[in-house]
Parts: structure tokens; C-alpha cells; sequence
């Protein structure tokens, strides 16, 4: 076969760098990123980039509702977690995803543009955390 | 000779369409639910016609399935993500490729995880939150499986075609 450029098709040493970076590069921002880990204690609700509710969860259990460019999510609250118990999208991604518990996580829906991420407990509103860095 | 690469372009799309398709029965949003993000088994496609073809029908067959992949799915939000990751993965690859040192698997590997920052970047632009980076990890770690595949389909299909003489007749 002509080619215009001749792979290696076997596994070479250098192979093993790029495995490597890839890893480092997981690692690092596993670190930087994922915190400690801990159980997610406050809810944030971005809508369309703007954060439109912040709430605790262990004082709002039950449902609250949001309007996200068109679509109606309704969030449940419990002593499991968060979830979108209903929405109006097309997609329903954002219900598939189900439960959400620890520090970090966060749910979807795309056709809303709604984002719903929990943070630690130590986590404040102004605080130095990422969403102010670099959003 | 040019009717049959554009024949050639063609074909690829439609295997990278197929591709993509078949990465939704891979329950991926289980580990990160950020609709819109793929494996990126179509990469398999643009290590394919990087190598056999060269960077520029590469980008074409890459053009093609992301804008069709977006019409036939009737889902514009999911265009960016194939874009940022298809075209992260064909810039790193093509920087890669020229690279003596690294196989098929480097190459690949590396592609795929600039597919997975190429699609949280579209999943931060679309969001308007860095919410999405908290995946980053996870997703970085898949790319090392998927990479890795890519790799091995990609050096079967070189070495199954070794004999054959694509361009000629
Ligand atoms: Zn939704």
C-alpha cells in the first residue's frame, strides 16, 4: 500500500512517554481539580453561564423548580442527594443522570444550558474557587 | 486517481458516521454525565486517513462527519463538542505522526486525549461554567483505553492492507 506517511504499526518505547504526559497530565488535574473529595454540601444552579441559586442541602429537602431557556427542571432534593426529577427537554439527559452526592459533581442538561454542581460545605460564594478564576 | 480518493473521502465519512453512532450504545455517561461528550472512536477513521492520505483529505472526512454527524442526530448543540474534539485529535496527531519515535499507539493515544480536552473545552464554552473540568481526569484516563484501541484497529487495517495497492488502476 502507498502511503503518504509509513506508521510504526508495533508499540515503541516512546510510546510510553506519551502514556506518560496523558497520565500526568490526569493526575495533575485530578488534584488540582477534584478537591477533597467529600461529600457535596452546597448546591450551585448556573443557568446560561450565570449562577442563578445557591442552596444548602441539608436545609432544602424537596423540590425546587427552574426555568432554563425554555425548558422546566425540576430539582429534588433528599437526604440521598440531588437530582432532575423532571424536565421539559428533549434530550433527558439531565434525569438519566440520576443522584449526584460528592463534591464536584454535577449535572447536565444541554438544551437548557443548566448546570448543577455541588461543592464542599467550606466552599463560599466569593471564595477562591475555580468558577471565579477562570469563569 | 482523483475520482478515487474522492471516492475514497466518501467511504471514510460514511465509516466515521457509523463510528460515531455506535460509541451511544457505550453507557459512557455513566462515569461522566456531560451529554454531547463521545469516546471518539471515529478517531480510528482520521489515524487511518492521516497516514493513507495525508493531513488534508484527513481534515476534510473530519469536516464532513462532524457537520452530517450533526444533521442526521438533529442535535446542533453536540457540533461544537465534535468539532473541538475531532479537530484537537487531528492537530495533535498530525504533530505526532511526525514524530519517528512513536507507533500508531502514541500517535493514537495522544489524539484521544486531546479529543477529551478538545470536548470539555466545547462542554465549558456551551455551559458557561467550569463545572465540566471535575470530569477531566476520568475522561483523560478512558482516553489511555481508547487511545489504545485506536492504535490496535488502525495497525490491523495498515497491516491488512500491506499488500494492497489502494491509489492505483
Ligand atoms: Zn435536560
Amino acid at each position: 500500500m502507498n502511503m503518504k506517511r509509513r506508521p510504526k504499526l508495533r508499540p515503541a518505547a516512546w510510546d510510553g512517554a506519551v502514556v506518560g504526559l496523558v497520565l500526568a497530565l490526569a493526575v495533575g488535574c485530578g488534584v488540582l481539580l477534584r478537591g477533597n473529595g467529600g461529600s457535596g454540601e452546597m448546591a450551585v444552579v448556573s443557568i446560561n453561564g450565570e449562577e442563578v441559586d445557591r442552596f444548602s442541602l441539608a436545609e432544602s429537602a424537596g423540590k425546587r423548580e427552574y426555568l432554563a431557556n425554555g425548558y422546566v427542571l425540576v430539582v429534588a432534593v433528599s437526604s440521598e442527594g440531588v437530582r432532575v426529577a423532571e424536565a421539559g427537554c428533549p434530550t433527558q439527559d439531565c434525569v438519566h443522570t440520576g443522584v449526584i452526592s460528592r463534591s464536584g459533581q454535577s449535572i447536565v442538561c444541554l438544551p437548557g444550558r443548566f448546570i448543577l454542581r455541588l461543592a464542599g460545605g467550606t466552599e463560599r460564594g466569593n471564595g477562591p474557587d475555580v468558577d471565579a478564576v477562570i469563569g | 486517481m482523483r475520482t478515487k480518493k474522492l471516492t475514497a473521502c466518501g467511504l471514510l465519512t460514511a465509516v466515521a458516521l457509523a463510528l460515531s453512532y455506535l460509541e451511544n450504545f457505550f453507557p459512557l455517561a455513566l462515569a461522566i454525565p456531560i451529554p454531547g461528550i463521545k469516546l471518539g472512536l471515529a478517531n480510528i477513521v482520521t489515524v487511518f486517513a492521516l497516514y493513507a492520505m495525508g493531513a488534508g483529505p484527513a481534515f476534510l472526512v473530519l469536516a464532513a462527519r462532524c457537520l452530517l454527524g450533526a444533521v442526521f442526530a438533529g442535535n446542533m448543540n453536540a457540533l461544537l463538542f465534535s468539532l473541538l474534539g475531532g479537530f484537537s485529535a487531528m492537530l495533535v496527531m498530525t504533530a505526532l505522526s511526525r514524530l519517528r519515535g512513536l507507533s500508531l499507539y502514541g500517535v493514537s493515544i495522544g489524539g484521544a486525549a486531546a479529543h477529551s480536552c478538545g470536548q470539555i473545552a466545547a462542554a465549558l464554552l456551551t455551559l458557561g461554567s467550569t463545572a465540566p473540568m471535575y470530569y477531566l481526569p476520568v475522561l483523560l484516563a478512558v482516553s489511555l483505553f481508547t487511545g489504545s484501541l485506536t492504535g490496535l484497529v488502525s495497525a490491523c487495517l495498515f497491516r491488512g492492507l500491506v499488500h494492497v495497492d489502494l491509489w492505483k488502476g
